[in-house]
């Protein structure tokens, strides 16, 4: 039996995109501060949140990511200036389409997390994590076999 | 080649009949009257015309799985194609039968090269086609060389008379249709009504296809190309409608922890279709796209198969965004002189 | 001929005989009833061809990112002339280089629609009388309003003319506002509902890109879904893929979509493809102060910010 199909041991898989210079410091800070958070994040470091672009957010829940985060630097902290200011408006449009498709709310996050912040970093992974747990594993958006 | 009767208010029962040891198929009622769907117990009158996705999606499925593979145990192990289930599709249109004949030379025909994905399903679908009494909009496959009553690439032909349907056998598959307990024999009025019903629909428009073949043998760099391209959007919807349009890409793809190798439908009309490795494209803009579908239909193959690949079905005059219209452009084909 | 299509083919002519533009993008007789198709007129004997009605369907200014450096002329409906303003503000064309010839437009007829008034019977003539349309077959006769046949995008459309003109034929009045009721209609569903809905539409697409060639806002040389090396999606029709598809065109439409609705006109199998268009239309107004195609001098939407943009789906 899959893990999936095993509800009892079933763990979510969570993509966090995260932004080189703030949150993937962050996420470093609460490592390196030992704080315990949930395991279930898979981290993809990017230059910036302005780098994350539509179609990964997208892709990784087609390949059967169950969550995903995307986390950048404060607006004004931006190590590129502008790039989150970007990513705002671009992510509030991702989210805003995924909602309207019928894409449980919950599935994807977006967050501000500065390179100081090691236990916002922790206490937001245990957030998405429990988020997503609660909705199950994902099915809407997953490619799935060819059926011949 | 046996001919039965079925009374009009019992072809739902027939098709009943026939669903008890197949699925059937018939044209999808509008306004989501794309193409053939599964019999849901209701009948519904043909509207004139044909469906807007042929019945070519039944033979040569927009994607197809080939073989798949994975990795089990330090060793690759394959897996076949499943198995197609037996289909019996119902009201077909003699244009659209007339194209799969065209489609089984290039797929099927030769048994030591053949696609054994379109084998598969071309042997296990049954051709129910019903001809028509009523033109639709667009329709010219009498210009084109086609009947709208033609038996080509039937297996059961149905000719609708004023309150009942002649089912006439083609093929064995079609004669072992007429075993269906609710049909009744045929008789000589029955044939009779049949040819006269038949009569009007024939009276479409006349297009110069005489020696338009050879032709457009001496026509690859004419001028016509350069002024009919420009509206083109290079959407593609021509050819995917398109019944006898067949060209295909075959890839790859990862599906969990499996491969699949896939054929899919594709198109001359793709920008990218012809884009070579090294990066050249010897198709780069919708002059050379265009050409290339006209040449196909009309002169590339019957080249090598001896009939011009237009079935006259109306489908790229009705649905091309910008009304390009293969009948006006075999007129100016036809027009050109030498 | 129509006052209109006179004082059309007159400044048409003058413009190619003046030598002023290179070519003039317009609509012709179509070969079907009831149906026109764009022309590109370049000699001034072409413009004898042009016509002006409810069934110029077509947004002609796809053409204009192919003709990129000729001096073109454009027979522009409301819609497209806010295409010709979005394509100035995205670097596609030049001011200088376009020459908008505005028509008046209240809308056009939707082929669909048509055929479903009709009872799906073949037309073989069609006459525009008015404001009705009388069609008919080899046996019958039906005059249509043409109010019950315009197309969607056209019965929402409150800019009813191009935002500027070179060549001004008259404009229609545009009434009330666009409140997006059918975004706050599907809305309403529960999501499961939507998801449904949107799975629905999803299944009757077949790939092949009707939309995004019909499209003047498409013009990327590759296309995300043509990349190889990596392959991003799929070539089949696959739920999965053509769900990310549409998801993804119509988020690389955010705030350059101007609802011409070119997409639905050209997709064969019938997908609602503005369905996903009106959201993030909607959104780009009510988050972000932006309509598309208003002002050729602004700056695209998705490459601006403000200090103030919304926050609230941040975490």
């Amino acid at each position: 039996m899959s893990a999936v199909e095993n509800k009892e041991s079933w763990e979510p898989k969570i993509v966090a995109f995260l932004c080189h210079w703030c949150s993937y410091a962050g996420a470093d800070l609460a490592g390196i501060s030992r704080l315990k958070y949930a395991h279930n994040v898979r981290v993809v470091r990017v230059p910036c949140s302005g780098a994350v672009n539509p179609l990964y957010i997208i892709k990784a829940l087609q390949g059967g990511a169950d969550g995903v985060l995307v986390s950048g630097c404060h607006p004004g902290d931006c190590h590129y200036l502008t790039g989150n200011l970007l990513a705002r408006r671009r992510f509030a449009l991702v989210d805003s389409l995924l909602k309207h498709i019928g894409l449980e709310p919950g599935r994807v996050h977006f967050t501000w997390v500065a390179a100081s912040e090691g236990q916002q970093f922790a206490a937001v992974i245990q957030t998405v994590t429990d988020r997503v747990k609660a909705l199950g594993p994902a099915h809407k958006l997953v490619k799935e076999r060819q059926r011949s | 080649m046996g001919a039965k009767v079925c009374d009009l208010n019992r072809v739902a029962e027939l098709l009943g009949q026939w669903a008890d040891s197949r699925t059937v198929v018939v044209p999808g009622a509008p306004p989501e009257n794309s193409g053939f769907v599964p019999f849901d117990g209701k009948w519904n009158a043909l509207l004139p015309g044909t469906t807007v996705r042929s019945v070519k999606d039944l033979l040569f499925a927009q994607s197809d799985m080939l073989f798949g593979y994975e990795l089990e145990d330090g060793a690759v192990k394959f897996t076949e194609a499943a198995v197609p289930e037996e289909v019996v599709a119902v009201g077909v249109r003699p244009c659209d039968a007339r194209a799969i004949t065209m489609l089984d030379p290039v797929f099927c025909e030769d048994p030591d090269l053949y696609d054994p994905a379109y084998q598969a399903r071309r042997d296990r679908t049954t051709l129910v086609v019903i001809g028509c009494n009523v033109v639709g909009s667009g329709c010219f496959c009498t210009g084109i060389g086609g009947d709208p009553h033609g038996k080509q690439g039937a297996d059961l032909f149905i000719t609708e008379l004023e309150d009942r349907l002649l089912l006439e056998a083609v093929t064995d598959k079609g004669e072992a249709l007429l075993s269906a307990a609710v049909l009744t024999d045929a008789s000589a009025e029955d044939m009779e009504q049949s040819k006269v019903v038949t009569g009007t629909a024939r009276e479409m428009i006349e297009l110069p296809i005489e020696g338009l073949k050879e032709k457009l043998d001496n026509m690859f760099d004419h001028d016509i190309w350069s002024q009919l391209h420009e509206t083109c959007l290079g959407c593609g919807v021509c050819t995917y409608l398109c019944p006898t349009c067949h060209c295909f890409d075959v890839t790859d793809e990862r599906r969990g922890e499996a491969y699949q190798r896939l054929r899919t439908w594709d198109s001359c009309q793709f920008t990218l279709f012809t884009l070579h490795g090294s990066g050249h494209n010897p198709r780069p803009t919708t002059q050379e796209r265009l050409r290339q579908r006209f040449m196909h239909k009309l002169n590339y193959y019957p080249d090598k198969h001896g009939v011009s690949a237009c079935v006259g079905c109306g489908r790229c005059v009705n649905n091309c965004p910008v009304n390009i219209d293969i009948r006006e452009i075999i007129r100016q084909i036809g027009g050109v002189t030498a | 001929m129509t006052s209109v299509e006179r004082q059309l083919r007159a400044e048409c002519r003058r413009l190619l005989e003046d030598k002023e533009v290179d070519v003039i993008l317009g609509y012709g007789r179509g070969t079907l009833p009831l149906r026109t198709a764009p022309v590109f007129a370049r000699q001034a004997a072409d413009v004898d061809n042009l016509v002006w009605d409810v069934t110029c369907e077509n947004s002609l200014a796809v053409y204009v990112p192919r003709l990129a450096g000729q001096r073109i002329a454009i027979v522009a409906k409301g819609c497209d002339g806010r295409w010709i303003a979005e394509q100035i503000s995205e670097n596609q064309v030049s001011r200088d280089n376009v020459t908008v010839i505005a028509v008046p437009c209240a809308g056009v007829i939707s082929r669909r629609k048509l055929a479903e008034a009709t009872g799906y019977k073949p037309i073989m003539s069609g006459v525009i009388q008015g404001d009705t349309v009388a069609v008919a077959g080899t046996d019958w006769e039906q005059v249509l309003p043409i109010s019950d046949l315009l197309e969607e995008a056209c019965k929402s459309c409150i800019y009813k003319g191009a935002p500027f003109a070179d060549i001004d034929l008259g404009r229609v009045d545009s009434t009330g506002s666009d409140g997006f009721p059918d975004v706050a209609l599907f809305s309403q569903l529960n999501g499961e509902e939507r998801w449904q809905a949107f799975s629905a539409e999803v299944d009757k697409c077949v790939r092949c890109y009707a939309c995004r060639q019909a499209c003047p806002g498409c013009f990327c040389k590759v296309c995300f879904v043509d990349k190889s090396n990596p392959t991003i999606i799929g070539v089949t029709d696959d739920k999965s893929d053509a769900m990310v598809f549409h998801l993804v065109r119509a988020l690389h439409l955010a705030g350059r979509c101007v609802d011409c609705g070119a997409c639905e006109k050209a997709c064969p199998t019938g997908v609602n493809l503005r369905m996903l268009n009106r959201k993030l239309q909607k959104d780009a107004r009510e988050l972000f102060g932006h309509t598309a195609g208003l002002d050729p001098d602004e700056k695209p939407m998705i490459s601006s910010y403000r200090p103030d943009d919304p926050e609230d789906f941040i975490m």
